[in-house]
């Protein structure tokens, strides 16, 4: 019986020797040419210790895809407390709707792509997988383009506010209904940031997710849109007077048109733009 | 829809059977029912419970039947607004949870449907259930034993691991056999229980384009080819002579793709970042040596664990898709206090030692001194626990439980917790059981926990009056008397986290009912530990078995 064994384990560790397999190619993600831009909406946090490696992702993401991408760092609640080294706090209630409506989502750093439903009870939109980000942008970036989003954004030296105008036109008829969300973003902000179990003191934070001109889940833009009827919109929103923030040369303003019923929040366009004057 | 066709099936078959010959029929029903009040004083807020949904629980109803040879299972499972499988977020699903037939064959036992079964002590395959945890990894598939005598069988299986009311999608199989032998002589008998198990897992083509998908996002100098397939070996045994029992187990893993936090990842922007995709081959060396000789007891363990994360898919984090199991070195502590810094056995670099000594002075007097030590393969401090526990019993009138525990804790690695000091913990612990009459008696549990980290110091008291055999009555508050972290208002106070309940029991009934706030903390059952934020609600368990 006991040779029975040995034989066995004999067996196995022969087999093993035999079993040479072929492993896939690990290529390039081709870039597509279209005219899509996909939203990226990260949950991020600055106490939050993997964060950063999604921050790396994000900002591989922009340079490997330039003006495809627009991307905003959402800090709403779940490990986005400032560190005890922190000058800012990037929370919002509105951010905290946000990312209370993205759930249910396992941990940060998560990112929704297009809010594309996911098919997991853990994770309906945003994964934590960092590595599959880039993946999602592609295959959100092949889908055909269905509606223009024309976008302008400009700094009223005056007032001090930001004019935002914004122009959809659908390129086919778009069955329905339609929200419009429009963020602004502020980048380039030096902060601290945990990073694994250190905080760093010098992080560059980027698309940081400051305001919404719009609810956080969007106005209503339109119902059964028809081919070629543009709709205009027109948004001002004055940012406040704070000490290193809302400095108008890193303000970046995102808009995003996107289903708006319970169950499907898919954005089919996204437009970004830095201000103007 | 086909599962429940399935288990229409197996007890349409029993009842035919029934009528036929007698067979047993048994079970077990398990239920909790939360209610969530939310209390921002102890961070009891923003998870969907406590925010709108007020109410959430679970419930499992097992069902077994027997008869000639066969053994037919299933088990209704239900997760209503359940905080079980994402204590920060809802979940909610109901079904068929599991269903299995075994038939006995001679000497062949066959199996199919969801089975929980492990080769070894898991190292290598564990299929089990975790129900605190939301942890059932049953293998969805076949097995089938051949018994070559009383002492030797050799079990195959294979099939896809169970993920909630769904599978994952990549295949595992494997082998075990295991035996008896019985050496030296009648007066000095000296016995092996030999074992050997394999296991191999392959990756589904929907999990290594995932794996794909991350490796293109990688810098050339962190990509690798990934595999499809792993084996994992594992080679195993019991020796006993006379006092001494020895159990060794070595575990190998081939080149495997997992995800390694601790491994510095190069970006195309920006700083290097920690954690990536890499594939390595990993090993477990596990040994335990106990000896008893008359009032003494030794048990002697050590465990070297590199690169043993063993997952459907390696995209997979924190406790889902694990296809083996670590023990934890550490010794399981059960009151509130001593349990409160637990550590979760590592997958990708752990030094562990424990060492265990009990002796009984007398009948009534019986002592218990236990140290653990874990760090990392580089030397990096992990765990250290000194616990000491004297049990003295007098007569059948009361008995006193009392000792100190002192305890180093890695926040940082555990909870992932950045720039947090190692915890030191000193615990000295009291537990008093006196007993008025056979029926009535008084259990009274008094800790102090003194650390200047994470929390700061502990309280913690605990009456509890039982009225056998139907009732226990009990009230407990734990005490944050030096205060070292802010709530959520910002303010750092001092905060007392009580508990009331009761309990009753009926035959195999038992019913209880409590009104909780719980400190945010490392909840572990059976050996796997994750944080669990605070609670504050009332909660409601029930559990018999029929």
């Amino acid at each position: 019986m006991r040779n029975f064994s040995l034989y066995i384990i004999l067996i196995t560790f022969l087999s093993l020797n035999s079993c040479t397999e072929i492993s896939p190619e690990i290529g390039e993600a081709s870039i597509p040419s279209t005219e899509r831009v996909v939203l990226l909406e990260e949950l991020t946090g600055a106490s939050c210790p993997n964060c950063p490696k999604g921050t790396a992702a994000v900002e591989a993401i922009l340079k490997k895809f330039p003006g495809k991408v627009a991307a905003v760092g959402i800090h709403g609640k779940f490990l986005s407390e400032p560190t005890k080294k922190s000058k800012y706090d990037f929370r919002f209630k509105e951010a905290e709707n946000l990312e209370n409506w993205l759930r249910p989502w396992l941990g940060k750093p998560a990112a929704t792509v297009n809010r594309v439903e996911l098919g997991d009870p853990d994770q309906k939109y945003a994964t934590v997988v960092t590595g599959q980000w880039e993946s999602m942008v592609v295959s959100e970036l092949n889908k055909p383009h269905r509606l223009s989003v024309l976008l302008d954004a400009n700094y009223n030296q005056t007032d001090k506010s930001i004019e935002i105008d914004v122009t959809t036109i659908p390129l086919e008829d778009l069955d329905g209904s339609y929200n419009i969300t429009v963020y602004i973003t502020e980048s380039k902000i030096i902060d601290a940031q945990i990073d694994g179990n250190v905080i760093k003191d010098v992080f560059e934070h980027n698309h940081v997710l400051r305001a919404f001109t719009t609810k956080f889940d969007g106005d209503a833009l339109a119902t059964n849109m028809k081919k070629g009827e543009s709709i205009k919109k027109k948004y001002v929103f004055t940012p406040p007077i704070v000490e290193g923030l809302w400095v108008k040369e890193n303000l970046e303003v995102v808009v995003a048109v996107h289903k708006s019923s319970s169950n499907d929040r898919e954005v089919i366009q996204t437009a970004f733009k830095k201000l103007k004057g | 829809m086909f599962r429940n066709i399935l288990c229409l099936l197996f007890f349409s078959i029993a009842t035919f059977s029934y009528a036929q010959d007698k067979g047993i029929i048994s079970g077990a029903f398990e239920t909790n029912a939360n209610i969530f009040l939310r209390d921002s004083a102890i961070n009891a807020i923003n998870i969907p419970q406590y925010d709108h949904q007020f109410f959430g629980g679970e419930a499992w109803l097992n069902l077994n039947y027997k008869i000639k040879g066969f053994t037919f299972g299933s088990r209704f499972d239900m997760f209503h607004n359940s905080n079980l499988r994402n204590p920060t977020g809802s979940y909610s699903g109901t079904g068929i949870g599991r269903w299995y037939v075994k038939k006995e064959i001679d000497k062949v036992e066959i199996s199919a449907g969801y089975l929980y079964d492990q080769i070894g002590s898991g190292f290598i395959f564990r299929a089990f259930e975790t129900r605190p945890l939301f942890i059932d990894n049953a293998l969805y598939g076949v097995s089938a034993k051949y018994q070559f005598n009383e002492n030797w069988h050799l079990m195959g299986f294979a099939g896809k691991q169970k993920n909630a009311f769904e599978t994952y999608t990549g295949n595992i199989k494997g082998i075990r056999t295991e035996g008896f032998v019985s050496l030296g002589t009648e007066e000095n008998p000296l016995t092996l229980a030999p074992g050997f198990g394999f296991v191999n897992r392959t990756l589904s083509d929907e999990y290594m384009n995932a794996v794909v998908d991350v490796l293109r996002t990688y810098q050339e100098a962190d990509r690798f080819k990934p595999v499809y397939n792993t084996y994992a070996t594992t080679i195993y045994n019991t020796l006993n002579y006379k006092g001494l029992s020895l159990y060794t187990e070595v575990a190998l893993k081939s080149n495997d793709v997992f995800n390694n936090p601790f491994a510095e990842k190069q970006e195309l922007v920006g700083d290097n970042t920690l954690g990536k995709l890499v594939k390595a081959q990993g090993s477990v060396f596990y040994g335990s040596l106990s000896y008893v000789m008359g009032n003494l007891g030794v048990t002697v363990e050590a465990k070297r664990t590199e690169n043993f994360s063993f997952r459907v898919d390696p995209n997979l984090t924190l406790l889902r898709g694990m296809i083996n199991f670590l023990t934890p070195l550490n010794r399981q502590n059960t009151f509130r206090l001593t349990a409160r810094y637990s550590p979760a056995a590592l997958d990708i670099s752990e030094m562990a030692y424990n060492f265990d000594v009990r002796y009984k002075f007398s009948k009534a007097l019986s002592a218990n001194v236990n140290f653990s030590d874990i760090k990392t393969l580089e030397g990096d401090r992990l765990f250290q626990e000194i616990f000491t526990e004297l049990i003295y019993k007098y007569k059948r009138k009361w008995q006193l439980t009392s000792g100190l525990q002192l305890v180093t804790y890695n926040q940082e690695i555990y909870e992932t917790k950045a720039e947090v000091p190692l915890v030191k913990t000193v615990v000295p612990y009291i537990d008093l059981l006196y007993k008025f009459t056979p029926q009535k008696s008084l259990r009274a549990e008094f800790q102090y926990m003194e650390t200047k980290q994470d929390f700061g110091s502990w309280l913690f008291g605990l009456l509890e009056f039982g009225l056998a055999p139907r009732w226990s009555f009990e009230a407990s508050g734990m005490y944050n008397n030096k205060p070292k972290k802010a709530n959520s208002k910002g303010e750092i106070e001092k905060t007392l986290y009580p508990t009331f309940g009761i309990v009753f029991f009926n035959e195999g009934q038992r019913y209880s009912l409590r009104y909780v706030k719980q400190v945010e903390g490392i909840v572990c059952s059976g050996g796997i530990c994750r944080l669990e934020p605070a609670f504050s609600g009332v909660r409601f368990a029930m559990n018999t078995t029929f």
